[in-house]
């Protein structure tokens, strides 16, 4: 039995083991063990055989593989004219939906607003500009154009390297548009904050005072007397304009009176307005009351948000007002337009251009007011939104804009959509956190807001947060289309599911709005899953890439002794 | 599937890149066989392969941008499904095949040459396709992208995720299990010595 085995170990050192075999007609062994081989062969018939019967085996096996047994299947051979049918339907019902939505957005709300403001007097070609660049809310947003200008060429070339560089992927576009941000903030021009800042229980300018720049005041009670050549920007309970104001002013306050002169616009928000001094460009204003009094004027227009206004003073251009009560007892160098409740002309007003009056009840005008048209009266009517037939045209055309958003959002980012969507799917998790989110952000923005260095992250998280809620329901018609039609496989099938869902949501919602609370409920619900689920994938992405995160590779096992790059060597 | 020498449709691949749709559907009608084929071995069932053809082609829309037209476009393609199909099937968690087993159970002797090269002689094709089929997900891939698809050790290497000196062992255990499944394997499997 011993002699048996010490042949058999015998037999076992002098042939070369299958491993060796293998490697070297796989051509995989290094080139002295590779002679090595090739000499042992020579001599040993028992290892050429097996060198043989391997070559022999994988050829079978070549052969076994490569034979044609089955024909494509009729699905396979259908799939390439499907796939360009069902794009080309995707593509058709995305761009018509673009178009409409585009033209139907910019018909019924850029092009009025833009005409009516124009009318008002602002005299901008572009709304967003008037609102926001030429100082209409906040004249530091002038110095903000430069940042603003930074981020937006940043973030085009973000997307148009993500575009030109499909390797260009995650966070990188998402980096570079961070780092223009902040490269925008320190390069930005230190003048831009440069101001002066008083802050007490009653504060304000002294009669014989002059202010050089812009000036921040904050109090209980505030007084300008004298003279600012730049800005007033006023917090307060209870503020006074007695002197001259070279600049705008712009005021949150409980009361604000103008008495003195202001050279540039008024923008407040203010419970009750009083103006008997002179403002010579434009008034803005949301207020609970306002009062041009006989002494006041405003050279612009005024446009004013607001439950009563009286006018008895001059005012040299248009009136665009959206008012409950409006009592005209002065003299208006425009035409007017507005749009609440009750409108009154005494005798003694004025009214130079044609005034237009959409309300309840028609105008009441005195017999001796002197007006250039007759009132242009259109009646509003308290029907029900789903009784109206433009409600469901609007449905129909917001639609059709939110899809093409959505189209937009996907084109641009798919890889964040598809991270988004399968957040979404989780449901608990992205609810959770968009409860979080729908609450947390815009009390957060707030409190950025009031400390005014917070104001533009303030303004920005609510801007994103605004961004997100428009998202919300897009995300959920993605789902929706999911449950219908499976998993899509690429960007394409991913909007077209979109655009299913997102409209099959929309029909459903519409249904559910008529019923108050329970419309509620739906509301809330689709905003806090999509905007967590978006929040969620954001935060995924954000976070550093671990191992432990990444899909585990198979499990490799450690070599056998005596192995080499080269193959196993020979015992 | 372009045959060894034939020439690749670089004009196709050229307008596919810039998001051409025919393109698409030429390189599709040319590779779509071949991807099956590739597809059919791979995974355990027809209906898999005929998913998972579809899917490599959408991903293939995607992907496209990435190929390098320096090098073979047959060979990227397989490539593209090689990491498909293991997705597939790592995703179906259906490695709990030979490759957790110790290592040291490869067999180093000198198996019977005349027994294989007598079973080899025996088996038709037909029979190591169904012998193929009731192989572990790691062997079959492994002998797929090997003996089907001619990828070289690299390549395998990096599909599988394991180091390249492994994947001759991956291999030689993959034919063993075929032997065994050939139901001859027995001794040849565990090595006799002649």
């Amino acid at each position: 039995m011993k002699e048996k085995d010490d042949s058999l170990r015998d037999d076992a050192l002098r042939h070369l083991d299958e491993m060796t075999c293998l490697l070297y007609i796989e051509r995989q062994l290094d080139r002295a063990k590779a002679q090595e081989v090739s000499s042992h062969t020579q001599e040993c018939g028992a290892c050429r055989t097996l060198l043989r019967a391997l070559e022999r085996e994988s050829r079978l096996l070549t052969r076994a593989m490569l034979e044609e047994e089955e024909a494509l299947p009729a699905r396979l051979a259908q799939f390439q004219e499907r796939a360009r049918k069902s794009m080309q339907w995707i593509w058709t019902v995305a761009f018509g939906l673009a178009a409409t939505g585009v033209y139907a957005l910019y018909t019924g709300y850029v092009e009025p607003w833009q005409q009516q403001l124009e009318q008002a007097g602002f005299g901008g070609s572009n709304l967003l500009s008037l609102l926001i660049f030429q100082g209409a809310l906040w004249k530091g947003w002038q110095s903000m154009i430069t940042l603003l200008e930074v981020l937006a060429l940043v973030t085009l070339g973000g997307f148009a390297v993500a575009f030109l560089r499909k390797r260009v992927r995650r966070g990188s576009a998402l980096a570079i548009v961070l780092a223009g941000f902040c490269a925008a903030l320190v390069l930005q021009p230190a003048s831009a904050w440069a101001s002066e800042t008083r802050k007490g229980e009653s504060v304000g300018v002294s009669s014989d005072e002059t202010i050089k720049g812009d000036i921040f005041l904050f109090g209980e009670r505030v007084r300008v007397d004298g003279t600012v050549e730049g800005d007033v920007f006023l917090f307060g309970n209870d503020a006074n304009i007695n002197g001259h104001v070279k600049g705008d002013v712009i005021a949150f306050a409980k009361y604000l009176q103008v008495s003195g002169t202001v050279d540039g616009n008024v923008r407040a928000f203010t419970n009750t307005l009083t103006v008997r001094g002179t403002v010579a460009k434009n008034v803005l204003t949301f207020s609970d009351l306002m009062n041009l009094e006989s002494a006041g004027k405003a050279g612009g227009s005024l446009t004013i948000f607001v439950e009563n206004l009286n006018l008895e003073g001059s005012l040299g251009r248009d009136i665009l007002i959206f008012a409950k009560h409006f009592t005209l007892s002065g003299k208006v160098g425009g035409g007017i337009r507005m749009k609440g409740d009750q409108l009154t002309i005494n005798s003694n007003a004025q009214v130079e251009g044609p005034i237009r009056y959409e309300g309840h009840k028609e105008a009441e005008v005195a017999a001796g007011a002197k007006l250039a048209s007759p009132v242009e009266f259109h009646k509003l009517e308290r029907r029900p939104r789903y009784m109206q037939g433009h409600y469901y045209l609007w449905r129909v055309i917001w639609t059709a804009a939110l899809v093409l958003f959505g189209v937009v959002l996907f084109l641009l980012l798919p890889k964040f959509a598809e991270e988004t969507i399968a957040a979404a799917e989780q449901y608990g998790a992205p609810i959770g956190l968009g409860v979080l989110v729908f609450f947390g952000v815009p009390i957060a923005a707030v409190i950025a807001c009031i400390t005014v260095v917070g104001i533009p992250l303030g303004i920005l998280a609510l801007g994103f947060w605004f961004l997100m809620l428009c998202c919300a329901e897009i995300v959920v018609g993605t789902v929706v289309g999911n449950w219908i039609l499976g998993k899509a496989h690429d960007s394409a099938g991913l909007i077209g599911r979109m655009a299913l869902g997102f409209v099959l949501v929309r029909i459903i919602y519409t249904g559910l709005e008529q019923m108050h609370v329970i419309g509620l409920l739906a509301a809330l619900g689709i905003f806090m899953w999509g905007m967590g689920s978006i929040s969620l994938a954001l935060y995924r992405r954000l976070q550093p890439t671990i191992a432990g995160g990444a899909p585990s590779g198979p499990y490799t096992p450690p070599l056998p002794p005596n192995t080499t790059v080269g193959g196993i060597q020979p015992a | 599937m372009s045959a060894p020498g034939k020439m690749e449709p670089a004009g196709a691949i050229a307008r596919a890149r810039t998001g051409d749709a025919d393109a698409w559907g030429e390189l599709y009608r040319e590779y779509a066989p071949a991807i099956f084929r590739f597809c059919r071995r791979a995974l355990p069932t027809r209906e898999d392969a005929e998913d998972a053809t579809m899917d490599i082609f959408m991903k293939l829309k995607d992907k496209l941008v990435q190929y390098d037209q320096s090098r073979s476009f047959t060979a990227w393609l397989y490539k593209v499904a090689a990491n498909h199909c293991w997705d597939v099937l790592r995703r179906r968690k259906t490695r709990q095949d030979k490759e957790t087993e110790d290592v040291e159970n490869v067999p180093l002797e000198h198996p019977d040459p005349n027994q294989l090269d007598k079973l080899i002689e025996q088996r038709s094709s037909e029979e190591v396709r169904r012998a193929l089929e009731r192989l572990g997900a790691r062997a079959r891939m492994a002998l797929v992208m090997r003996y089907y698809s001619d990828m070289s050790y690299d390549e395998i290497a990096d599909a599988l995720g394991v180091r390249r000196a492994f994947v001759g062992v991956v291999l030689l255990r993959a034919r063993h299990e075929l032997r065994q499944a050939l139901g001859q394997g027995g001794a040849l499997a565990a090595g006799g010595a002649s």
